[in-house]
């Protein structure tokens, strides 16, 4: 009896599951053929379900419209040394598609994002979690009370902020509010709770210096908290579409998003060009999730393990 | 060893996170951000403009950023308000004058106007870029008048083309209605008054005055008067009138879209630019290749006053005098100098002035035949009122206003309303 | 802190030192990015302060306050925010649990394949998701009305995302499949290393399903779904790009969520104390849910 309903519920489950898939593929898939499809296809009122005639004009235009040079390695710090505020650059790159650009902008970002939070998340977590320090109270309270909060409250005195210290329409205008957000502290902290007192004081009794102890005792153990912290930051801030709109404004120095947001014309909005962006945009993201699966599954689990 | 790498990394990151652009020699380097108006948002067009530009003034270079309409305007107040505004921009007048200059941010180009000059510009461009203290706050480029368009086809399979004067693009109230109700008996979807917001609003603004013969400013340019009994007649009517829908979720581009793809009858959003576009068919027709016919917007006596749009460059006032003046230079060579008929052609639109420094600019089209034939709307032009202090919260509340009316507000009631914020608006 | 009290002086001093050594990198982000903007957005709001090169601050102290309390338009995005977190967290949580528990018994490879499948969305971005949703719901030729009239369930074509009855759903739908991603993968995982002793044990005592579910299995992976609460709030709050690339907070206000509204009276407006006034409102409230959920999140575990 119990088994017989079981299996019912099982093959339920497995159709439901298999509708739901599908409905969570479509926006890709259509993302994906569309790119290929001409303006009459995308633009037609019955939907075209399989391109009837494919196309790559929709990729020529993306790479056509815009260009950029691939790269800017500005000096550093020389934006408070110039006139204008604007910095020195030291080497630019061949002028290529701006798309390009766009993805290579938006992949700094990211990573620039995930090592800086990582870095300064797993110091000061277990700081908080293992250092009985004055004032540990009041800085957890605050890092609790504003980690649920959205970026869009502080938007405009964060804006003026930028402007003055000259980050404006800078990568690290978007990066270090990232950096800031104290959710990443939050969850090393509580993965270094994990971390066993009694290590801890073995290694002070060998005399071990606080950096020894955190490199060689506590940095191992909460890795795979900072695995996790590493796969949710890269993930975040390459959707944090808010930010990159704000911060980011000359048209070489846009994210991916922020490249396709910005094609959406007054008077003829060209579908294929959108899509084709959109497919540039996610296609190398999904690559990279669908080879390394099993290491980004395992990252993000673990940072539920001691949620 | 890694942990030192991966310190260093960071620290190399901290430091060097950053990239906009600068030029070691010692050229002036202005930045212009502009608006897709035609071919101006086309980089390899504009590219070229520029070239010739810097080649005849060797002493500035020029970066251009493109600015989309859906969040341009968004861009523009961020870097307002960040101290890091452009030094050119090229937009019209209700940006220019009645939003950035009114809120200080340009410089006044009175200066640049010589006689000659006012003489060539077309007077009522003049007027509006200027303030009400004289400053102007735009030099013009180029110019439209914004009209609407109808499905020729769609019209002749009704029985109805008569209403329409194709000789003098011109129709009548009368002939609106009966068209609209004529055509709804087969289509649900005549006409969409898009509301979303963004660009586009001249087209609702315009056919809603020019129904009942109302205004939407007085003639002062001080208060609003969109809830006059001509108005609130008006907007009745499109409330009432069969297969006319007030729709929130689009907005002027995607109403154009619907009408090339032979949704709607009538697209209220349309200039020469839509009428020569030849992306999915040939200038004129829609996608499935019916005829589109450029009209003015019906009037009781079919005489309209159609809305301007005029384009042309201002400057911000970022405080350092060489940009201002190289800046000014790259103004005068594009309006009123050898760059002229470049940027008026890129532009796809009608000149501002008659004559820039000896060159007949009136001939700039003579062999094109659709833009010779939409020539005839120019006369039509009414006044333009965008130049209202704070116009730029009053096309919100416009925006608003329509999407009340949509979802079956009182008109009298949501016109007021929007009056009221309007006015608070203008006077603040 | 109570273990502070058998400490030296000298260890408490050094424990001071090294603490703030650690957190030194992550304070520093974090006050000069964070809680110096969040201090000038609280001082801020007390002006009436506006866009304009010549503008002038003028300190009116709770002005904007009291104006928030009256402002129809604020009350109703505010409602709109909480209702976007009352819907979508306990539906994201629910949702991802039942999949995860439907995917965990197949194959490994099905499993794998369908957690892929589900986490696409997140990994596509929500710029491109948008678009091809926007498609979906277009009143002419989106396909959710082409799909629904085909099959008889509606007469006429629904505007979903211009009509205020719809508008604020179809937002959530699109936010709902973009935040179940991150949790089916959590709980696949959580579901995997539940002890299984203990459910055998529970299934040889002649446990049903349901028993084991709720007895055995929800005790375990109580953390995980504490961690899922916690990053879908936080999710949920932070919905922006949608409302602005679909609705811009229309038709007539009904998808405005603070969030866009401060971005809307600010760069709309032009009124930036009153902006920064709501900003603070949500603070608090935020900082309170937070609390709240800390506590609750301390207190079982």
């Amino acid at each position: 009896m119990r088994n017989r309903k079981s299996m019912a519920y099982r093959v339920f489950a497995l159709v439901m599951v298999v509708i739901l898939a599908i409905l969570f593929t479509f926006p890709l898939y259509w993302i994906i053929t569309g790119s290929f499809k001409t303006g009459k296809q995308i633009n037609s009122t019955t939907p075209v379900w399989w391109p009837t005639e494919w196309t790559l004009k929709n990729y020529e235009k993306l790479m056509s419209k815009f260009k950029a040079p691939l790269w800017e390695l500005p000096v550093p710090f020389s934006q408070y040394f110039t006139e204008d505020g604007s910095l020195t650059i030291a080497s630019t790159g061949p002028t290529v598609p701006a798309a390009i650009r766009w993805l290579l902008n938006t992949v700094w970002m990211a990573v620039a994002s995930m090592l800086l939070t990582c870095l300064t998340a797993a110091l000061a977590g277990y700081a908080l979690a293992k250092k009985r320090f004055v004032g540990r109270t009041v800085v957890f309270t605050l890092i609790v009370c504003a980690m649920a909060l959205p970026k869009q409250v502080i938007l405009i005195p964060l804006i003026r902020e930028m402007s003055s210290l000259k980050l404006y329409n800078t990568m690290s205008a978007v990066v270090y509010p990232i950096v800031g957000w104290p959710f990443g502290v939050f969850l090393m902290k509580q993965f270094a709770e994990g971390i066993p007192g009694e290590m801890m004081e073995a290694a002070r009794i060998d005399g071990a210096s606080e950096l020894k102890t955190f490199t060689a005792i506590a940095y191992p153990m909460i890795k795979p908290g900072v695995g996790a912290l590493a796969i949710f930051t890269f993930i975040s801030s390459w959707n944090d579409y808010f930010m990159q709109l704000i911060m980011l404004s000359s048209t070489k120095n846009l994210t991916i998003s922020l490249g396709i947001a910005n094609m959406q014309a007054e008077n003829s909005t060209d579908f294929g060009l959108i899509m084709a962006g959109a497919a540039f945009a996610a296609v190398p993201i999904i690559i990279v999730f669908v080879i390394f699966q099993k290491y980004f599954t395992k990252g993000i689990t673990m940072g539920a393990v001691k949620g | 060893m890694k942990k030192l790498l991966a310190l260093a990394l960071a620290l190399i990151m901290v430091f060097a996170l950053a990239a906009p652009s600068a030029f070691a020699d010692d050229a002036v380097e202005i930045t212009l951000w502009t608006y897709p108006i035609g071919q101006w948002g086309t980089q390899e067009v504009v590219d070229e403009l520029i070239a010739g530009f810097e080649a005849a003034n060797p002493g500035i270079k020029v970066e251009v950023q493109y600015l989309a309409y859906a969040d341009g305007d968004d861009k523009v107040n961020t870097a307002l308000e960040g101290g890091n505004a452009p030094d050119l921009i090229m937009e019209g007048p209700e940006r220019l004058v009645a939003n950035w200059g009114a809120k200080g941010y340009m410089v006044d180009l009175a200066d640049m106007w010589d006689d000659t000059d006012k003489a060539e510009i077309f007077e009522s461009l003049q007027d509006s870029c200027t303030n009400a203290d004289g400053k102007v706050f735009e030099y013009p480029v180029c110019m439209i008048a914004h009209c609407m368009a109808v499905n020729v086809t769609r019209f002749e399979e009704a029985g109805v083309a008569d209403v329409l004067d194709r000789e003098n693009h011109t129709w009548t109230t009368e002939g609106f209605i009966k068209a609209v109700n004529a055509l709804s008996e087969t289509n649900p979807n005549v006409a969409a008054i898009y509301c979303s917001g963004q660009g586009g609003d001249q087209g609702t603004r315009v056919l809603i005055n020019n129904l009942y013969g109302g205004t939407f400013t007085n003639p002062e340019h001080t208060a609003y008067t969109a809830n006059s009994p001509e108005n609130i007649k008006a907007l009745q009517l499109l409330v009432d009138l069969p297969g006319i829908n007030f729709d929130p979720a689009i907005n002027g581009g995607e109403e154009i879209q619907l009408f090339r793809q032979g949704i709607l009858d009538m697209a209220f959003c349309w200039n020469l630019i839509q009428q020569t576009n030849t992306d999915n068919n040939d200038a004129g027709r829609t996608n499935d290749g019916d005829e589109i016919e450029f009209m003015a917007f019906p009037a009781e006596d079919g005489n309209a006053k159609l809305g301007l749009g005029i384009w042309g460059f201002g400057i911000f006032d970022n405080g350092d005098a060489a940009k201002i003046d190289a800046a000014k230079t790259f103004i005068k060579y594009f309006a009123d100098g050898e760059g002229t008929p470049g940027a008026i052609k890129a532009s796809g639109f009608s000149p501002a002035r008659s004559m820039a420094e000896g060159q007949d600019l009136t001939q700039l089209f003579a062999d094109d035949p659709i833009t010779t034939e939409y020539m005839k709307l120019l006369p039509m032009g009414g006044d333009y009122y965008q130049v209202v202090p704070g116009w730029a919260e009053a096309r919100t509340a416009w925006w608003n206003m329509l999407q009340q009316i949509g979802e079956g507000a009182d008109i009298q009631a949501a016109a007021d309303e929007f009056v009221a914020v309007a006015n608070a608006a203008a006077g603040a | 802190m109570g273990k502070s009290t058998g400490m030296s002086r000298a260890l408490v001093r050094r424990e001071t030192i090294a603490g703030y050594l650690f957190l030194l990198p992550s304070l520093f982000f974090f006050v000069t990015f964070v809680v110096y903007p969040m201090f000038m957005c609280i001082f801020t709001s007390f002006f009436d302060s506006n866009m304009g090169k010549n503008a002038v601050d003028t300190f009116i102290g709770f002005g904007n306050y009291k104006e928030l309390l009256q402002d129809k338009v604020f009350l109703g995005a505010l409602k709109n925010t909480l209702i976007i977190v009352v819907v979508s967290v306990p539906t994201v949580c629910a949702f991802s649990l039942w999949v995860a528990s439907a995917i965990t018994d197949m194959k490994p490879a099905l499993t794998s394949a369908f957690r892929v499948i589900f986490y696409l969305p997140v990994v596509t971005g929500s710029v491109a998701v948008t678009v091809v949703w926007k498609w979906m719901y277009n009143n002419y030729y989106g396909i959710f009305n082409y799909l629904f009239k085909s099959a008889g369930i509606i007469e006429k074509n629904i505007n979903w995302l211009g009509d205020a009855k719809y508008a604020l759903w179809c937002i959530i739908l699109i936010l709902f499949t973009t935040s179940v991603g991150q949790p089916i993968v959590l709980y696949v995982s959580a579901l995997g290393n539940v002890d299984h002793s203990l459910v055998e044990a529970a299934e040889v005592d002649g446990a049903t399903r349901t028993q084991v579910f709720w007895k055995i299995k929800w005790a375990q992976i109580m953390p995980t779904t504490l961690y899922i609460l916690i990053i879908t709030t936080i999710n949920s709050f932070q919905c922006f790009a949608l409302i602005q690339l679909l609705t811009s907070g229309g038709p007539n206000h009904s998808t405005d969520t603070i969030m866009y509204y401060i971005y809307y009276t600010a760069f709309k407006l032009y009124r930036y104390g009153y902006g920064n006034a709501m900003g603070v409102v949500l603070m608090i409230i935020i900082a309170v849910l937070s609390a709240i959920q800390f506590k609750l999140g301390q207190t079982s575990d």
